[in-house]
């Protein structure tokens, strides 16, 4: 009888201190995070979707069509088209296909990357409702050059070189790539309308940014259009303007060796495209900018709640 | 009328219930089948193989570059230890050197896998046993922090890719050290307060004592291994009796019951609690005496990555228990053959004696007690 | 510390209880006051008549009469959609989570969005199964809450004159009687389900709650024995004036305490000889007072009876047996979906809050201040009051609004109530679930002798002390 009394009084402790335990938690701050509204800083090797990188220096596709990851992949997502250019004798970079669907995002491709062009980035928000919409070609792959400069910097990677000769043909050949996607795609267009849509929340700022830039070479101007007053405010305040100049001489320089090519297909065409590029590129970083600044006042408007 | 009743015995109907592959508590998809006499078990079999992704057949037909990215997916609650099993067998073939700074870089990480995987485990056997809504937070709040730390050494949170044959991939910064040492640091009053609400709850005590006995036998008659075999009366844990790495470097403790005739399933649970603590000192030694300087790898992390013909067996000790690996080798890109020697496989398979006899309620308290991951079943 | 939550969690308290309550205030005055007083031209300011035909008084007497059914069929699902809000935040908050905090202001319209979300899903009725039963449980599981719960109303809205008419001279024995029928839809709802697991989960409820049923009763009649009467009203009434007169410290054993007090704290004229009226509240002093300490004890653990077996009979964690999800997938409620599941898990957070209730009238003192009325005598109250009294009065006067002393008694009744919620969530939030053999050995063989010694004990006791009975 003692015993069973002991025992009892015993059991009535136990579940008293599991009861303080677990009714002092709610003392302290919640570990959660309300997922949206705050991204947390991912780390910079998170392997998250796939992406080409342009050379931060100069803009370049950093591509050479090597095809080392295509090989390593075993997924075997990956899918490169690319031809021997019959003036220069290089190889030219056509499409780039990687089927995020079949991707296990183990990093491969990118460890064997000889020019660090393919990298994961940071974006994991990839859901889309359907399987075709989820292989990604050259055009969604490649990243601005400001996004490049991001995860080089991020990623600690050694800056390319910038490439030599060879650099107008790919350059031109990348962009004619684009230019005829861009007339393929007509979902596309509405990827990057949903994008600007997305861009409207603070919250979605990387993963629009991202996608609003592989929509890039479509239409310069409805997609300047949205965002003309965060632009014109922080274009004042941006001290790259220097900057702007010396990317604006590289691609005329870029433009005139086009013309300069003794195969003329589609002129004019190419050359409005790469300047429409040009354009929405000085537009680009300002525009990040100020999406972090909405998403900083955001958090301190949250704060004193 | 020439009917007559035979005997005056009430006889019951026994009754066939499939538990799984879709029951919420069997962790997966295991499909049990039980043969019920009232509430009791009387026969009780494991039907496995749902989960089979062939993972063996793979990896003789993938590089071994890429079968390396693979194989976190065996156990993925302990890829570490999958990786690391695969890159000791490969290492054992091509007599390669690996660096001290990998090594502890490894048993570091390790570690930090065995307390995620262990308390993942907490969380869920609790549910099993009920407090579905409070206590299983707990454990993965800590273990959600691991994760992180995961996440930024090898990209990502389960499938690691980590540990390389010949080494490790990546070597951790200042901050990333700073973020563990504050964790071990903090680790320890955490598990006091696992402790405080469960190991003494009288509801808890209930639940788990004198069920589940797993007689040291038996156990080995199966193959039972890590703590599900510690708590039956041995210390047979290969850190310490087959000292890998710089395991005989660091100074821990292997814990374990002194109960040959068998271990009941707050046994294993007290184990695995405190494996944590001693894990997470491993881990503050490692934090200690960690080079900062030094080579990462004793192999060159390529596409051509190739491993000299032979064959080689070793083994590691996972959460779960020794996970081996086998491997032929031709000396090409591809191996000839893999084997893998899964814990789970052989703590699943001893269900099928320990279940019999028990209630229906005790199942899940026993099954949830011997941690087996289905995946790591069928491979 | 983790201040921003908890904030949270009070405003949303504070804010579903005024919406609760208002409703319910609006729809009694309407239907119990209002209209009856307009229609037999009693409203004052509004058209007066002499004479009101029968059928006009009729009808007024009807709807009068329908109030409480009324005031329960508005309150229940309100505050039912609540208590699912409240749990889940305040387990959040022992988690260190969040919780839902999406819907509506900060997750308000949570429960309400959960509900028309079940509204919208498919009815499923498997195959095999028995339809008519199949539908029927969950109607009987839920109606006992409503009905049962009726003769608290008069206990807890401080007597008040539109839920007299609910109460019962035999309350308790009803409100008990009502409560043990749900177990009877749980077995239905097992057995039609067609499902290996939901029979298993009728079956066990059954059970258990024939065999927590016993010490639950038995606290209960403990309880009764102490205040002489079944009448709920009356057992309030008698627990009035501060947490000395209350139930759970020894049923009025210690209301000469209470009584004298201020005597022996010099608040009020010393010159009282208080001996001879100690005398009249514990015969033998000595012993008397040993034995009111002993009474206090049992009605204590009388009252710990009563939770445990309030919370296996109603189903809560630690004795969810009956739904143990990672043995039973859920159990009698595995096969409903849609509106029926919704009825389900109305019911369940509604019988919660009936056992706080009750654990409120028969225990704490139901809608009594805890403060001594001799320490609330002396707080400087009263201009307050006055204040709040005259700015109400022509309100109460004219309109015929609900008094003060209701509106206070509403109070206390929601503050114990949800203080015994919040517990049986934090105890959900800690323990595990026993084994179907353990519960029946805890019930069988540790509560219900528990309960018998703490019986004899207290008939042993009483005789020696005047308690409130
Ligand atoms: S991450 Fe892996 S699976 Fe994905 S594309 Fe690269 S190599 Fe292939
Ligand atoms: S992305 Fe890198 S590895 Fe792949 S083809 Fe281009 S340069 Fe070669």
């Amino acid at each position: 009888m003692a015993n069973l009394l002991d025992r009892a009084v015993e059991s009535f402790k136990r579940v008293g201190e599991g009861l303080k335990t677990v009714f002092m938690h709610s003392f302290r701050e919640p570990t959660t995070q309300e997922y949206p509204e705050k991204i947390q800083d991912l780390a910079p090797h998170f392997r998250g979707r796939l992406a080409l990188a342009v050379n931060p220096d100069t803009g370049d596709h950093l591509c050479i069509s090597c095809r080392q990851c295509e090989r390593v992949c075993p997924d075997k997502c990956i899918e490169i088209t690319a031809h021997k250019s019959p003036e220069t004798n290089k190889l030219e970079l056509i499409d780039f296909k990687i089927d995020h669907g079949l991707c296990m995002f183990c990093g491969l491709c990118t460890e064997v990357c000889p020019t660090t062009c393919i990298i994961n980035t940071n974006d994991f928000e990839m859901a889309d409702y359907s399987r075709e919409s989820l292989i990604y070609d050259i055009k969604r792959l490649t990243l601005t050059q400001d996004e490049s400069t991001y995860y080089f910097d991020k990623k600690e990677l050694p800056r390319p070189k910038p490439k030599a000769a060879a650099k107008p043909a790919a350059a031109a050949g990348a962009a004619g790539a684009a230019a005829k996607s861009a007339a393929a795609g007509g979902d596309a267009a509405a990827k990057a309308a949903a994008a600007k849509a997305a861009a409207a929340k603070a919250a979605a700022a990387k993963a629009a940014a991202a996608k609003a830039a592989a929509a890039k070479t479509d239409d310069g101007e409805t997609k300047a259009e949205p965002k003309a007053e965060s632009k014109s405010e922080e274009k004042a305040a941006e001290p790259k303007a220097d900057a702007e100049a010396a990317k604006k001489d590289v691609v005329e320089a870029k433009t005139e060796d086009i013309t300069a090519e003794p195969k003329a297909d589609a002129e004019a065409a190419k050359k409005d495209v790469v300047e429409a590029k040009t354009e929405d590129k000085a537009a680009e970083a300002p525009e990040k900018d100020a999406k972090k600044d909405v998403k900083e006042a955001k958090a301190d408007e949250k704060d004193p709640e | 009328m020439s009917t007559e009743i035979k005997s005056t015995e009430l006889k019951t109907d026994e009754m066939i219930i499939n538990m799984g592959p879709q029951h919420p508590a069997t962790h997966g998809v295991l499909r049990m089948l039980l043969t019920l006499d009232g509430e009791f078990v009387k026969h009780a079999e494991p039907v496995i193989g749902h989960l089979h992704r062939a993972q063996e057949w793979q990896g003789q037909n993938r590089t071994w570059f890429q079968y390396q990215a693979l194989i976190d997916r065996v156990d993925y609650l302990s890829g570490m230890f999958t990786s690391w099993a695969m890159a000791r067998s490969c290492e054992v073939l091509d007599e390669c050197e690996v660096p001290e700074r990998a090594e502890y870089l490894r048993v570091m990480v390790s570690e930090m896998n065995r307390i995620s995987s262990h308390l993942l485990w907490l969380g869920t056997y609790l549910i099993d046993l009920g407090a579905m809504f409070g206590f299983p937070f707990y454990p993965f709040r800590e273990r959600e922090k691991l994760l992180d730390l995961f996440e930024e050494i090898a990209g990502q949170r389960m499938m690691f890719n980590y540990i390389r044959i010949g080494g490790v991939q990546r070597a951790p910064n200042d901050a990333w050290l700073k973020r563990l040492k504050a964790f071990t640091e903090e680790f320890e009053d955490r598990v006091d307060e696992y402790e405080a609400i469960v190991t003494e709850n009288p509801i808890f005590l209930k639940r788990t004592k004198e069920i589940g006995i797993l007689p040291l036998s038996l156990a080995k008659q199966y193959g039972v291994t890590g703590p599900s075999i510690r708590a039956s009366g041995t210390d047979m844990d290969l850190r310490k009796t087959k000292p890998y790495s710089v395991y005989p470097k660091l100074e821990f403790d292997v814990h374990w019951l002194d109960k040959p005739e068998g271990g009941d399933t707050w046994d294993r649970y007290i184990l695995r609690i405190r494996e944590m603590r001693e894990s997470n000192k491993i881990i503050k030694q490692c934090l200690d005496m960690l080079p900062t300087e030094g080579e990462l790898s004793g192999k060159k992390q390529n596409a051509g990555l190739r491993v000299k013909a032979g064959e080689a067996f070793s083994s590691v000790e996972s959460p779960r228990g020794i996970l081996g690996c086998y491997v032929i080798s031709d000396g090409k890109d591809k191996a000839i053959r893999f084997r893998w020697r899964n814990p789970s496989f052989c703590n699943l398979s001893v269900l099928s004696e320990l279940l019999v006899g028990s209630p229906i309620a005790d199942i899940m308290a026993i099954f949830g007690s011997v941690d087996v991951i289905l995946p790591d079943v069928d491979r | 510390m983790n201040a921003a939550e908890i904030y949270k969690l009070s405003r949303l308290a504070i804010f579903w209880l005024s919406v609760t309550f208002g409703a319910v205030w609006v729809a009694c005055w309407g239907v119990g006051v209002f209209i009856p007083s307009l229609i037999t031209g009693k409203m004052p300011f509004l058209l007066q008549v002499d004479n009101p035909s029968t059928t006009v008084v009729f009808i007024a007497d009807l709807l009068r009469s329908l109030t409480p059914i009324l005031s329960l069929l508005v309150f229940i699902p309100i505050n039912a959609m609540f208590m699912v809000l409240f749990e889940r935040r305040s387990l959040a908050l022992f988690t260190v989570r969040m919780g839902p905090n999406r819907h509506g202001f900060d997750g308000l319209a949570q429960t309400a969005a959960d509900a028309v979300k079940l509204l919208f899903k498919e009815d499923i009725t498997p195959r095999g199964a028995d339809a008519f039963m199949f539908t029927l449980a969950p109607i009987i599981f839920f109606a006992p809450s409503i009905f049962g719960a009726l003769p608290l109303l008069a206990a807890v809205t401080n007597n008040h004159d539109l839920f007299k008419v609910a109460n019962l001279p035999t309350g308790i024995f009803y409100i008990l009687a009502a409560a043990s029928i749900p177990v009877v839809a749980l077995v239905m709802a097992g057995w039609a389900s067609n499902n290996k697991y939901s029979l298993v989960g009728g079956l066990r409820s059954a059970a258990q709650a024939i065999s927590y049923e016993i010490p639950l009763v038995l606290s209960l009649v403990t309880m009764c024995l102490l205040a002489g009467t079944l009448d709920v009203v009356e057992i309030v009434e008698q627990q009035k004036g501060g947490i000395l007169n209350w139930n759970i410290l020894g049923g009025g054993a210690l209301s000469g305490y209470d009584k004298l007090a201020p005597y022996w704290l010099n608040l009020v004229d010393t010159s009282f000889d208080t001996s001879a009226m100690f005398g009249q509240f514990y015969p033998v002093p000595w012993l008397s007072s040993i034995m009111a300490f002993v009474l206090v004890i049992c009605t204590v653990l009388l009252f710990g009876l009563y939770l445990t077996g309030a919370c296996a009979e109603i189903n809560r964690i630690p004795f969810d047996l009956p739904e143990a999800e990672s043995e039973l997938v859920s159990g009698y409620n595995t096969e409903y979906s849609g509106i029926k599941f919704a009825i389900f898990f109305l019911a369940e957070f509604t019988n919660l809050f009936v056992v706080s209730s009750i654990a409120t009238v028969m225990f704490l003192g139901g809608g009594d201040n805890p403060i001594p009325k001799w320490i609330l005598d002396r707080l400087p109250l009263e201009p307050i009051s006055n204040a709040l009294g005259s700015l109400l009065s022509p309100l109460i006067k004219d309109l015929m609004f609900i008094d003060p002393a209701t509106f206070w008694a509403a109070f206390w009744v929601i503050v114990k109530v949800y203080s015994i919620v919040f517990f049986a969530i934090l105890v959900r939030g800690t323990l595990p679930r026993f084994r179907i053999d353990q519960l029946m050995d805890f019930g069988w063989k540790r509560l219900i002798p528990l309960a018998l010694i703490l019986f004899v004990v207290v008939v042993f006791a009483r005789t020696w002390v005047v308690c409130h009975g």
